[in-house]
C-alpha cells in the first residue's frame, strides 16, 4: 500500500490587499498532524554518542564549526541510547563488540534509525579478518550507508541529510488506535545512480600536481 | 650500537658453554638465542646486574615458525619467544629469543622480572596458545573470552569470510554478554573491606569519557578507586595477521589505521622497516617530505588530544578551536596527498608523488597562523585554574616506574627524561634538523600536557625547516624494490616491463631476514618488527604500539584517586584504541 506524501506547505509572501483567506493562509500553518510530526522528527534527529574507530573522529569533526552539524538539528549528542533517535555505527564492527552494540541498539527508543558510516561498517571494508563482522547489516537494520574510509565529514552530513529526507517522508501511525497501522517509507535510491549523469558530464579533472 | 658487547657480557656471566648464539639480522639489534630454561636468569641479569642494564621490556612477542623456510643458522623451533629489551644508558636494544617445541608449548613467565610482561604474555597466550607458568592471571586479552583458537597460529583462518556467516541470535548476545560479566574474585579483589562493601563499577566499553571502545572495571570504596582492571580487545582488527596476506606494498594502508590519529606517520615506521630488510636507500627529498608530513600529523594528533582533554575536564570551547586548526592541517595534507586521515602516502623507497606546485604557500600560511593559536590555548587551557586543579599532581609516576612499565613518548619525557627516538636514534633524516626535546618534571597529567604542547611548537620548527630547505631531486628511490617503480624504470624494454608488471601486480619480493624500525610516533614509540621469508608478504609482522603498555600502566597511577581523576588520566595518557588492540 502506498500513500501520497505532502510536503510541508510553503508560506507565500504577503501581498498588499489580502483577503481573510489569504491572511489565514499566511499566518496559520495548515498541515496534517502526521506531517507535522514527521517534519519535527526529521529536523531533530538526536544521535547516540557512540563511536567505534577512525570514522568516529570524522563524525565528531562534523560537529565542529567548519561542518556544523547543528544546522540540521543533530548536534545534540546523547549519552544514553534511551534518549537518542539514531545510532551511527562509525567504525569497524568487531566480533567482541557486536553483542554490546546489539544491546545498545535495542535500548534506542523507537522510532530509531541507523547510519552505517564507513567501509568497515558497510561491509567489513578492507578488514576481511577473523575479528571483524563483515558489515553491521549482518545484525542491525541500516537506513543509510555512507561510503568512505573514513568518509569526509561532508559525506557524513550528506548521509544525515538523506536520512532526514527519508524520515520527513516516513509516515507512522499516530497511535495504535488511529488510522492504519504500519510504517510507510519512500524508497531510498542509491546516490550512485542519482549522481551518475552529473558525474559523467565532467570532462576536465583537476590534476594532482597543483594545490 | 653495542651489539657484540651485550653478547660478551652474557658470555662473561654465563660462560661460553651456555648455548647462546647470535643470529644475524638486517637491523642493528643484537639478536641472541638462549635455551628456554635460561630466559629467566638472562633477563634477570640484563635487567639488574649487567653493566648499563636493559631496564625496559620494550616488547614481547612470539613467532609461529612451523611454516618458515629460511631459518638458516637458527636453532630448531616450533614457536619462538622474542623479548625485546631496551637500555636507556646504552641507547641500545637487545633481542633475546628462545625456542619452544611442540604444538602448544609452555614457557616460564617473566612477570616477576618485568611486571610489564603481564599483558604481553597474555597476548602471546591469546594469539599463539603458548602458556606461561607462573603468570598471575593468564587469560585472553584481545579476543572474546568465548573465542576458540589462537589467531596468529598459522592454521587459524585469517579471513572472516572463511569462517562462515556471522549470526547474532538472542542466545549469542546473552552468552557473550554473560562472558563479559566481571567477576572481581578472578582478579583477586575482595568484595568488601573492613568497614564497607565495595562497589564495582563498569566504565565502558561504550563511554564517552574513555575515548573509544575500552572497558575499565573499577573497585570503589565510596568515591575512591581501590583498583582498576582495563579490559581491551574490543578494537582488535587483526592487523598483524593481515600483514601475512597483504603484499609488502598493499599493507601500507593498514598501517595508517593503527594509530588512526597519526596518519602517514604510521607509514613511516613500516616503510623504514621494509627498507631496512630490502636495503633500499631513500633520496633526500623523500626523507624531508616524509618528515614534514609526519610532523603535520603529530600536530593534528596533538590537537585532537588537546581539545578532547580540555573537554573531558569541562572546558567545552577549546575542542572546537583545535579541531578547526586540525582542519587547516588537513587542507594541506589533502592538497599534498589527496587524503585526510589515512593518506597511505609513503612508499617503499620514497613517497607516492612529488609535492604539488604551490605547497610552499600553504605551509607558510599555516606557520604564520599557528603560533598565535597555541599562545591562545595556553591561556585558555594550560593557565586555566580549573585545568590546573584537575591535572597537577594527578596520575603521577616516577621515571623508574615509567621505564619499568614500558612507557615511552611524552609520558616518559614528562618525568624529566629527554628520551626521543628522533634525537637518540635519528631515523629517516631527523639528524639534519634543529629542534629541542621538551621535558617535564613531575610526570603528572599537567606535565604530560605541557610536554605535548611544547612538542607542537617544536613540530612547527621542524616543518619550517622542511619548508626552507626542501632538497631538489627525486621523490622515490631508483632501487629495483621501490614500489611502484619510478616511471623511468618502467616500460622501456622487456626487463623493465616485466619488473614493473611483477612489482605492481604481484608485489615486491623482499629478501629473507628480520628487521625492526622504531619511530617517535604521536603517542610514544611505534615500531615494526618484520620477518620476511623471501616472499611477497611478511611471514610475521609485529607491531610494537605505544598505547598498549600505556594502558597497562593506568591502574598503577589511578589507585587512591577518584573517578573524575581517572578521566583526566585517560585524557592525558593520550591513547588510541586501534593502537592498543591493533
Amino acid at each position: 500500500m502506498t500513500r501520497t506524501i505532502d510536503n510541508v506547505p510553503n508560506l507565500t509572501p504577503a501581498s498588499s490587499r489580502e483577503t481573510l483567506e489569504e491572511v489565514v493562509k499566511r499566518s496559520v500553518l495548515l498541515t496534517r498532524l502526521e506531517d507535522l510530526l514527521a517534519w519535527g522528527r526529521s529536523n531533530s534527529i538526536w544521535p547516540f554518542g557512540f563511536g567505534l574507530s577512525c570514522c568516529f573522529v570524522e563524525m565528531a569533526t562534523s560537529l565542529t564549526s567548519k561542518y556544523d552539524l547543528a544546522r540540521f538539528g543533530s548536534e545534540i549528542i546523547r549519552g544514553t541510547p534511551r534518549e537518542s533517535d539514531m545510532i551511527i555505527i562509525a567504525g569497524t564492527m568487531f566480533i567482541k563488540m557486536a553483542p554490546v552494540v546489539q544491546r545498545l541498539y535495542e535500548q534506542v527508543m523507537a522510532p530509531r534509525w541507523v547510519i552505517s558510516m564507513g567501509s568497515c561498517a558497510n561491509s567489513g571494508g578492507m578488514y576481511d579478518i577473523y575479528s571483524v563482522v563483515q558489515g553491521v547489516d549482518k545484525f542491525l537494520p541500516v537506513d543509510v550507508y555512507v561510503p568512505g574510509c573514513p568518509p569526509n565529514p561532508y559525506a557524513f552530513v550528506e548521509g544525515l541529510n538523506l536520512l532526514q529526507r527519508a524520515v520527513g517522508t516516513e509516515r507512522r501511525p499516530l497511535s495504535w488506535v488511529v488510522g492504519p497501522q504500519g510504517v510507510y517509507r519512500a524508497p531510498l535510491p542509491a546516490r550512485r545512480d542519482a549522481k551518475r549523469d552529473h558525474r559523467s558530464q565532467a570532462t576536465v579533472l583537476r590534476g594532482p600536481d597543483e594545490v | 650500537m653495542t651489539g657484540s658487547d651485550v653478547f660478551q657480557d652474557l658470555q662473561r656471566e654465563f660462560g661460553p658453554a651456555s648455548g647462546f648464539a647470535v643470529q644475524p639480522v638486517r637491523d642493528d639489534v643484537p639478536t641472541i638465542w638462549v635455551p628456554r630454561e635460561s630466559v629467566t636468569p638472562v633477563l634477570k641479569f640484563l635487567k639488574n646486574s649487567a653493566p648499563q642494564p636493559y631496564r625496559m621490556l620494550y616488547d614481547l612477542t612470539a613467532i609461529d615458525e612451523r611454516k618458515r623456510v629460511h631459518r638458516e643458522g637458527q636453532p630448531e623451533s616450533d614457536f619462538t619467544l622474542v623479548y625485546h629489551l631496551l637500555s636507556l644508558e646504552r641507547n641500545a636494544d637487545v633481542r633475546i629469543k628462545a625456542a619452544l617445541q611442540g604444538e602448544y608449548p609452555t614457557a616460564a613467565s617473566v612477570t616477576n622480572i618485568f611486571p610489564a610482561a603481564n599483558w604481553y604474555e597474555r597476548e602471546v597466550w591469546d594469539m599463539f596458545g603458548i602458556k606461561f607458568d607462573g603468570h598471575p592471571n593468564l587469560r585472553r586479552i584481545l579476543m572474546p573470552p568465548t573465542w576458540e583458537g589462537h589467531p596468529l597460529r598459522k592454521e587459524h583462518p585469517a579471513r572472516a569470510t572463511e569462517m562462515g556467516p556471522f549470526q547474532m541470535s538472542a542466545e549469542r548476545v546473552d552468552r557473550e554478554q554473560e562472558a563479559l560479566r566481571f567477576h572481581p574474585e578472578e582478579w583477586g579483589m575482595k568484595p568488601r573491606g573492613e568497614n564497607s562493601e565495595y562497589l564495582f563499577l563498569n566504565l565502558g566499553p561504550n563511554h564517552p569519557g574513555v575515548h573509544g571502545v575500552i572497558r575499565f572495571l573499577l573497585q570503589l570504596d565510596g568515591e575512591e578507586i581501590l583498583d582498576v582492571v582495563p579490559e581491551i580487545g574490543f578494537h582488535h582488527r587483526g592487523a598483524e595477521k593481515m600483514a601475512e596476506r597483504q603484499t609488502w606494498h598493499t599493507y601500507i594502508p593498514y598501517t595508517d589505521r593503527i594509530d588512526y590519529l597519526g596518519g602517514s606517520m604510521n607509514n613511516l615506521a613500516y616503510v623504514l622497516a621494509v627498507e631496512k630488510l630490502a636495503g633500499v636507500d631513500v633520496p633526500d627529498r623523500a626523507k624531508v617530505i616524509r618528515i614534514m608530513l609526519s610532523e603535520f600529523f603529530r600536530l593534528a594528533s596533538h590537537l585532537v588530544w588537546y581539545g578532547t582533554l580540555a573537554q573531558d575536564l569541562g572546558a567545552l570551547s577549546p575542542v572546537f578551536f583545535t579541531f578547526n586548526d586540525r582542519e587547516r592541517i588537513f587542507d594541506i595534507v589533502e592538497a599534498i596527498t589527496g587524503g585526510r586521515m589515512h593518506p597511505s602516502w609513503f612508499r617503499i623507497g620514497g613517497v607516492a608523488q612529488d609535492l604539488p606546485q604551490g605547497w610552499e604557500r600553504l605551509v607558510e600560511d599555516f606557520l604564520r597562523y599557528m603560533p598565535a593559536r597555541l599562545r591562545e590555548y595556553d591561556m585558555l587551557v594550560l593557565q586555566n585554574r580549573i585545568f590546573k586543579g584537575r591535572t597537577q599532581g594527578i596520575g603521577a609516576f616516577t621515571r623508574e616506574e615509567a621505564i619499568e612499565w614500558g612507557m615511552t613518548g611524552p609520558g616518559l619525557r614528562s618525568t624529566g627524561l629527554g628520551w626521543d627516538f628522533r634525537k637518540q636514534r635519528p631515523y629517516g633524516g631527523y639528524d639534519q634538523f634543529e629542534f629541542d626535546i621538551p621535558v617535564g618534571a613531575n610526570g603528572d597529567c599537567y606535565d604530560r600536557a605541557v610536554v605535548r604542547v611544547e612538542e607542537m611548537r617544536q613540530s612547527l620548527r621542524i616543518i619550517e625547516q622542511c619548508r626552507k630547505n626542501m632538497p631538489a631531486g627525486p621523490y622515490k628511490s631508483a632501487h629495483p624494490l621501490a614500489t611502484p617503480p619510478v616511471k623511468e624504470r618502467t616500460m622501456h624494454d622487456i626487463e623493465t616491463l616485466i619488473a614493473h608488471f611483477l612489482s605492481v601486480s604481484w608485489g615486491p619480493v623482499i629478501p629473507a631476514g628480520e628487521a625492526f624500525a622504531g619511530i617517535e610516533a604521536t603517542k610514544g614509540n611505534n615500531g615494526y618488527y618484520l620477518i620476511s621469508d623471501g616472499g611477497i608478504h611478511a611471514y610475521r609482522a609485529r607491531i610494537r604500539a605505544p598505547s598498549f603498555p600505556h594502558i597497562q600502566m593506568v591502574p598503577l597511577i589511578s589507585r587512591g584517586l577518584i573517578i573524575a581523576d581517572l578521566i583526566a588520566i585517560l585524557g592525558s595518557v593520550d591513547f588510541v584504541l586501534a593502537d592498543v588492540d591493533r
